[in-house]
């Protein structure tokens, strides 16, 4: 079973969420297998306003533990992710990032700002 | 006021004030919010749609093709995907029925007025974006060429022609392209489109300081971010939405 934890930094607490990959998906949004999947189909909302179509960085998470165990980000998601607020060397877009081993333990952040929010607040 | 806040967004609830079909797959929805409501957006950006099905709400990105500054209603244009649960909840809405979104959202933007020669390429409803991005760079002050090349599959799948005419009649350095795809079993969508693209700028000069706003469904629109980076263009030169 793979392991994904997830932390929020807007206070809510953390979650543990043990599936299998192979299962996949989860429910209908972003990539089957996908962080966001994944997150979803087990009732732990994390907000993709574009329906996890890799077309804004709203699911935006930060990647703690397992970088490398995660499907590799291919360029739409790097054009994207460069105009995320609170980019990061770990950083992948949760719709995208899909996890694909069956013993793979993730940890990821999901920071607590996006860009569109900014966006919104300044307003 | 909107209504309400979750997760610190800020839910809109409009009127569907108009429908238009396009054709039998097409169709604008014009949202009309209560006066006192204050909604800015950036030409590109989409809103996001909550989507009722079976006790499940969905979000669904739908990109807003009318203008910021129109003061009119907001209007949003889709097809009907067989099969999509999006698309075929909004065809079964009603003049009168109302619908609910937050944003807006989206990078593809385009906020002043181009400096350098654009180049906008779309296919079909993919236009959406690009026509409040051209209409913010016409109505600004702007002397770089635009030029808008508009694909689709067959003539009945492009949408505001007339409009785009018009404006390529008032504005000398604006030019309206279509490039209809038939065949389109033979050459795949957007092929032609590529192929007048690259033909243009990528075969026809040495030149690589336009910039692109390219917007499609699926490998088309990657196909033409692949072909202008790899000629030369700036990765940032080449701005593109793949839906």
């Amino acid at each position: 079973m793979a392991k994904l934890r997830v932390m929020f930094e807007s206070g809510e607490p953390e979650r543990i969420i043990e599936f299998s990959p192979s299962k996949a998906p989860f429910q209908h949004d972003g990539q089957p297998g996908s962080i966001l999947d994944v997150l979803l189909g087990h009732g732990i909302p994390l907000e993709h306003a574009c329906g996890g179509n890799c077309a804004c960085t709203t699911c935006h998470v930060i990647v703690k533990k397992g970088f490398d165990r995660l499907s590799q980000a291919e360029e739409r998601e790097e054009d994207l992710l460069d105009r995320a607020p609170g980019l990061t060397p770990t950083s992948r877009l949760g719709c995208q990032a899909v996890i694909e081993d069956e013993d793979a333990e993730i940890e990821v952040v999901v920071p607590r700002y996006t860009i569109n929010q900014q966006v919104a607040d300044s307003r | 006021m909107p209504e309400s806040r979750i997760n610190q967004r800020v839910i809109y609830n409009a009127t569907i004030e108009r429908i238009v079909e396009h054709n039998l797959v097409t169709r604008s929805l014009y949202l009309r919010l209560p006066a006192d409501t204050h909604f800015t957006f950036i030409p590109g950006q989409f809103i996001s749609v909550a989507i009722t099905l079976g006790g499940e709400t969905r979000v669904r990105p739908y990109t807003i093709a009318s203008c910021p500054h129109d003061d009119g209603p907001l209007e949003i244009v889709f097809n009907l995907v067989p099969g999509g649960a999006g698309s075929e909840y909004l065809f079964r809405r009603q003049v009168g029925d109302q619908l609910s979104f937050t944003g807006p959202f989206g990078l593809f933007t385009l906020e002043r007025p181009p400096e350098v020669e654009t180049i906008f390429a779309a296919l079909e409803t993919a236009i959406a974006p690009i026509r409040p991005m051209l209409q913010r760079a016409l109505d600004g002050p702007c002397s770089a060429p635009l030029r808008l090349f508009y694909g689709a599959r067959d003539r009945s799948q492009l949408l505001y022609v007339q409009e785009f005419e018009a404006a390529a009649k008032r504005h000398s350095n604006f030019t309206f392209e279509t490039v209809i795809e038939e065949p389109a079993v033979s050459t795949g969508p957007g092929r032609r489109l590529f192929e007048r693209l690259q033909h243009l700028f990528v075969d026809g000069d040495q030149r690589r300081d336009r910039a692109f706003y390219l917007c499609g469904v699926g490998q088309p629109v990657l196909d033409l971010r692949d072909l202008l980076r790899q000629a030369g263009y700036a990765r940032r030169a080449v701005q593109y939405e793949r839906w």
